[in-house]
C-alpha cells in the first residue's frame, strides 16, 4: 500500500544507537553539521566531516544502498556540479575540448564541492532514514517552543503534521475509491489536453473534498469533547529525555566542529567558490 | 460552543493530507516525471480562500515540510528553506482576495514561483552569466503554469462552493 510508504516516510525502522537518540538531539545536529559542511573548505576538514557522518552512518545500521539511493534524484546536480568547476577554474590545463580547458584545480575543487554535497544529501537521508515523521514532528514542536513567545504557532504546526499524518493513507485509500467508482461510471481520468483533465478531476476532488471536510469537522467536535485546548500545558504519552549517548553526540559534534575551523584557519582554502 | 480555531487547524491539517493523497494518485504522467503533482495544490489554495491567509500560510508550510520529510530534495540550506516550507507557505497568499479565486490562485502561485525562482538562481548563479534568471524562470515556470490552469479550472468550475464557509 502506498499510504505506508507516506506515513512512514523513509524511515528504516531497526534498533541501533542513532535511531533511539532523541530527536531534539538528532535534529539539531544535523542542523550543525550542515553548517560546519560550508564552513570546511580543504582536504583535512573534509577528512575529519567525512570521519563523523561515516561514524553516524556506521552507528545507524541503515544499509549503504538506501542512503545511495537518496543520492539518486541529485545525481544530475552532482555531474553538473563537477563539470562545471572542472571547466571554469583557472589553472594548468589537462585537456581541452573546443575553447572549454579542464583544470587541475577545477578537478580538485569539483570533487569536494561534490563529496560535500553527497555527504550533505547521505546526513540529511539519515535523519529522516532513522526517526519516524511523528518523531521528527514532535522534535520540531519542541525545538520550535522557544519562538512561541515571537509568534511561531509551534504547536499547533507539530499538531496539523501530526493530524495530516494520520490521514494521509485513509484519504488516499478514499481518493482511491472515489476514482474506481466514478471510472465504474465512465469517468475518463487519462486522456484529453490539459482543460479536459483538469475538468475530469471535479468529479474526483468534489466528493473527496466533501469528506475530507466532514471528518474535519467529526474530529474537531471529538477533540474539544475530550477537552483539547491548545498546546498550553498539554502532556504527551512519550517525553523526550536527553541520554548519555545524546550528550556524547554533542561532545563529538563540538570536537569536529573545533577541528574543522582549526584546519580552516591553519591549511587555508582549497575551495576557493562556495557551492 | 464550537471552539472555531480547532476547527480550522483540523481542517487545515485535513487539507493537507488531500494534497498528499492527490500527489500520490497519479493522474497526470508527464515527460519530466519527478516532482510535478498536478492538482496538489488546489487543497492549499482552496483552504487559504476559505479560512484566511494566516490559516493558508500554516497549512501550506505543513504541507511543504512533511513533503520534506517525505521526499527530501537537497543540495543547499537555502533551498531546503525556499523550496520546501516557505514555496509552499507563500500558497497561503491566496487568501488575500477571499472569495475571488482567480486573482487568489495567481497570487498564490506566483508566490510560490518566486520562492523556487530565487532557490533556482541562488543554486546557478556560482557558474553561468546573465542567463541564470531565465534559466530559473523557465524552469519553475514549466510545470507551475499548468499547475495554475488546472487548479484555477477546478477550484471556479468544481470547488467555488466549498470556498464558502457556510457550505459544510
Amino acid at each position: 500500500m502506498i499510504g505506508g510508504g507516506a506515513i512512514m516516510g523513509q524511515y528504516y525502522p531497526v534498533l541501533s544507537p542513532v535511531h533511539s537518540m532523541d530527536p531534539r538531539a538528532k535534529i539539531i545536529i544535523a542542523v550543525v553539521f550542515m553548517v560546519v559542511l560550508f564552513i570546511g573548505n580543504n582536504f583535512w576538514a573534509f577528512l575529519v566531516m567525512g570521519a563523523f557522518a561515516a561514524l553516524a552512518i556506521y552507528l545507524s545500521r541503515v544499509p549503504i544502498r538506501l542512503l545511495v539511493r537518496g543520492l539518486r534524484p541529485v545525481l544530475f546536480i552532482l555531474l553538473f556540479t563537477l563539470v562545471l568547476h572542472l571547466f571554469l577554474t583557472p589553472g594548468p590545463v589537462i585537456f581541452q575540448i573546443g575553447p572549454a580547458k579542464a583544470t587541475w584545480a577545477g578537478l580538485v575543487q569539483g570533487l569536494f564541492v561534490g563529496l560535500r554535497l553527497v555527504i550533505l544529501i547521505m546526513f540529511t537521508s539519515l535523519l529522516t532514514l532513522t526517526t519516524s515523521p511523528i518523531e521528527l514532528t514532535d522534535g520540531l514542536e519542541d525545538i520550535l517552543k522557544p519562538f512561541a513567545r515571537l509568534g511561531v504557532p509551534a504547536h499547533e504546526l507539530a499538531m496539523m503534521m501530526t493530524i495530516a499524518l494520520r490521514f494521509i493513507p485513509t484519504l488516499l485509500e478514499e481518493a482511491e475509491r472515489i476514482m474506481k467508482a466514478q471510472m465504474a461510471r465512465g469517468a475518463d481520468f487519462e486522456s484529453g489536453n490539459i482543460v479536459k483533465r483538469a475538468k475530469s478531476l471535479v468529479p474526483l476532488l468534489v466528493p473527496l473534498f466533501v469528506s475530507a471536510f466532514r471528518r474535519a469537522d467529526d474530529l474537531a467536535m471529538a477533540m474539544e469533547a475530550r477537552g483539547y485546548r491548545g498546546g498550553e500545558g498539554r502532556t504527551r504519552m512519550r517525553e523526550f529525555h536527553l541520554a548519555l549517548r545524546d550528550y556524547l553526540a554533542f561532545v563529538y559534534l563540538g570536537v569536529v566542529t573545533a577541528l574543522v575551523i582549526y584546519v580552516r584557519i591553519k591549511f587555508g582554502p582549497v575551495i576557493t567558490r562556495p557551492l | 460552543m464550537r471552539d472555531e480555531k480547532l476547527r480550522i487547524l483540523v481542517e487545515g491539517a485535513l487539507m493537507v493530507a488531500v494534497a498528499f493523497a492527490l500527489s500520490f494518485v497519479k493522474v497526470f504522467h508527464l515527460p519530466q516525471g519527478g516532482s510535478v503533482t498536478l492538482g496538489s495544490m488546489i487543497p492549499i489554495l482552496l483552504f487559504s480562500a476559505r479560512r484566511g491567509t494566516g490559516a493558508g500560510i500554516m497549512a501550506g508550510t505543513v504541507y511543504g515540510i512533511l513533503q520534506f520529510i517525505v521526499e527530501p530534495y537537497f543540495v543547499h540550506p537555502a533551498q531546503l528553506i525556499l523550496d520546501y516550507p516557505l514555496a509552499f507557505g507563500l500558497l497561503g497568499l491566496a487568501g488575500l482576495f477571499g472569495e475571488d479565486i482567480l486573482k487568489g490562485t495567481l497570487l498564490g502561485v506566483f508566490g510560490r514561483f518566486v520562492s523556487h525562482f530565487i532557490s533556482g538562481v541562488i543554486f546557478f548563479a556560482e557558474y553561468a552569466e546573465g542567463n541564470v534568471y531565465a534559466y530559473s524562470a523557465a524552469y519553475q515556470a514549466s510545470y507551475l503554469v499548468p499547475e495554475f490552469i488546472i487548479s484555477v479550472l477546478v477550484l471556479r468550475v468544481g470547488l467555488y462552493n466549498l470556498v464558502k464557509k457556510s457550505n459544510i
